[in-house]
């Protein structure tokens, strides 16, 4: 018998943890330990923000799905690794503090066999003051972050209806940030937003980034294959751009918020604040604050984890210039590179290096757009890492090793641009791979006939229906493990 | 004060192209083909 435990109940950790527990017997447990009792399809947050989805559409509880699946939860904060065990409790083990009202701030030890550390990101508002709710910007990160979203854009729509002017500005709240796929979709659903109610002349939409050109989305731009052609991201973006009147303020690290007013300073030094009436900024992210401890209960965290947070894995993390970054950098285990029982999956594992282009100011302010780590390699990575797992409970040191590199996978995206059966709009693009390989592809690095980008209504479909394909899954349904990741 | 940028250079989509993005047939059979290179896509990524 074993006792897999996997940190977090995100896409890669409740991919994990189902794939996990059907390839098992009954007899060898599989535990889940996340903070929060919701499921929350994270990429339908956007229409949360501007009103067009509920919570209830966006999330479920996780706990009846576990006890049907026969997977342990537990509602609780991991807090500290002892992959050696510790001199009260010689075995591995995690340490946790529960977050279930019924047993709150209690702290338990979790033993295990083999551990997947899936606690995706910190929502790191902290970088940039003022930043986030609790400060003077929005946030569609979470659902809950999302619904209060909604409810400001609705006073913004109030005031628009009354004939005041508001300016919107939507974007990365930092020089550091991922997830400009997730910006990008805010901005234009809000824009369609403002169309459909008759009231966007009188609004200007603003789009703030950490990225050197649009459409770079944090993977150093792509290149669409169309009817013969190359179609750089850039012109694909800056298009959408154009066609929908929204202004952009560009290789931006945003330095502070103050009530109605965001400071920002661009890669060429120059500083510059755009006041707004309604500001949407995603935070940076970091790892989950989880400490590690060797068995004299040294502190190890910095063996186990790089500085921001996520953990080391089987990466090459020696620091090169952008110029010799290869494909080969990248994980294919997703393995502790100090423990062989533990793995990172998703967005937890610290990625070698970025893939766009860092770049520093004569300030010396670094505006480096972070890789994105979105929820279809999350997926793959989560199964891949359950399955090595499967592999070792079965087989011991013999089992097969399963590899998902993000350098021979290829992620399909759709950015939404508009919410409706009809007049809705997204962008549905397609990239292979995710990680550049110039070595195989050539100086732009991927394979134009498979990499590809359009826009229209048949892309909004599309985002619908995985809307309700993925929560199907991840209710773990008849037949659910038939849809892929 | 901000610097926002524009982009009068970027090619605008023709009345065509905008309409096609709506028609609902022409939106039928890019759905067909856009859940093809979805699937072609997912099966590069599981090993």
């Amino acid at each position: 018998m074993t006792r897999t435990v996997i940190l977090g109940a995100g896409i890669a950790g409740h991919t994990a943890a189902l794939h996990l527990r059907r390839m098992v017997g009954k007899e060898h447990d599989v535990v889940v330990v996340a903070p929060n009792s919701q499921w929350n399809w994270i990429p339908s947050n956007i229409w949360v923000g501007v009103g067009q989805m509920t919570v209830k559409q966006v999330t479920f509880p996780l706990a009846p799905i576990y006890a049907r699946k026969g997977i342990e939860f537990h509602q609780a904060l991991a807090t500290e690794l002892h992959p050696e065990g510790s001199a009260d409790l010689p075995t591995p083990h995690v340490t946790v503090r529960y977050t279930d009202p019924a047993r709150a701030d209690e702290v338990a030890q979790l033993e295990y066999d083999f551990l997947i550390n899936a606690t995706g990101p910190k929502l790191n508002f902290g970088a940039t003051p003022g930043l986030g709710p609790d400060g003077h910007t929005w946030s569609v990160c979470t659902a809950g972050h999302a619904t209060e979203t909604a409810k400001a854009f609705e006073s913004v729509l109030a005031n628009l209806k009354r004939g005041q002017h508001q300016t919107l500005l939507i974007g990365m709240g930092h020089g550091t940030c991922t997830c400009q796929g997730a910006a990008f979709e805010y901005t234009f659903n809000v824009e369609h937003e403002l169309v459909k109610e008759g009231v966007r002349d009188k609004a200007e939409v603003i789009y703030i980034t950490n990225e050197s050109q649009l459409g770079d989305f944090g993977m150093d731009g792509m290149n669409f294959g169309h009817k013969g052609d190359v179609v750089p991201s850039q012109m694909f973006t800056e298009s959408l751009f154009q066609e929908r009147g929204v202004k952009a303020i560009m290789s931006a690290h945003v330095e502070k918020v103050e009530p109605g007013v965001a400071f920002y300073e661009q890669v060429d030094g120059t500083k510059g604040e755009q006041p707004f009436d309604f500001a949407m900024l995603l935070p940076p992210f970091r790892g989950a604050d989880l400490k590690a401890f060797d068995k004299e209960g040294g502190d190890i965290t910095g063996e186990v984890f790089a500085p921001s947070g996520f953990m080391k894995v089987d990466a090459d993390y020696s620091p090169k210039p952008y110029e010799e970054w290869k494909a080969s950098d990248w994980p294919r285990t997703y393995q502790s590179a100090k423990y062989d029982n533990v793995w990172a999956a998703g967005i937890a594992f610290a990625p070698p290096h970025q893939m766009s282009r860092p770049r520093t100011s004569p300030n010396g302010t670094v505006i480096a757009p972070a890789p994105p780590r979105t929820g279809m390699p999350s997926g793959v990575i989560g199964r891949a890492v359950a399955q090595t797992i499967a592999g070792r409970i079965k087989h011991g040191s013999e089992g097969k090793v399963h590899t998902a590199s993000m350098a021979d996978m290829g992620a399909a995206c759709i950015a939404s641009a508009g919410k409706g059966w009809r007049t809705g709009q997204a962008a549905a693009m397609t990239v292979f791979p995710i990680i550049p390989d110039k070595e195989k592809y050539g100086e732009m690095g991927r394979d134009v006939k498979e990499t590809y980008g359009e826009i229209g209504l048949s892309a909004h479909w599309m985002k619908v229906m995985l809307h309700y394909l993925f929560i199907y899954k991840a209710k773990a349904r008849p037949l659910w493990f038939l849809i892929p990741e | 004060m901000s610097d926002l940028t524009t982009f009068p250079n970027a090619p605008l989509p023709t009345d065509a192209q905008v309409r096609a993005r709506s028609n609902l047939f022409i939106q039928a059979a890019r759905f067909a083909v856009l859940n093809i290179k979805m699937i072609v896509m997912v099966t590069k990524g599981h090993h």
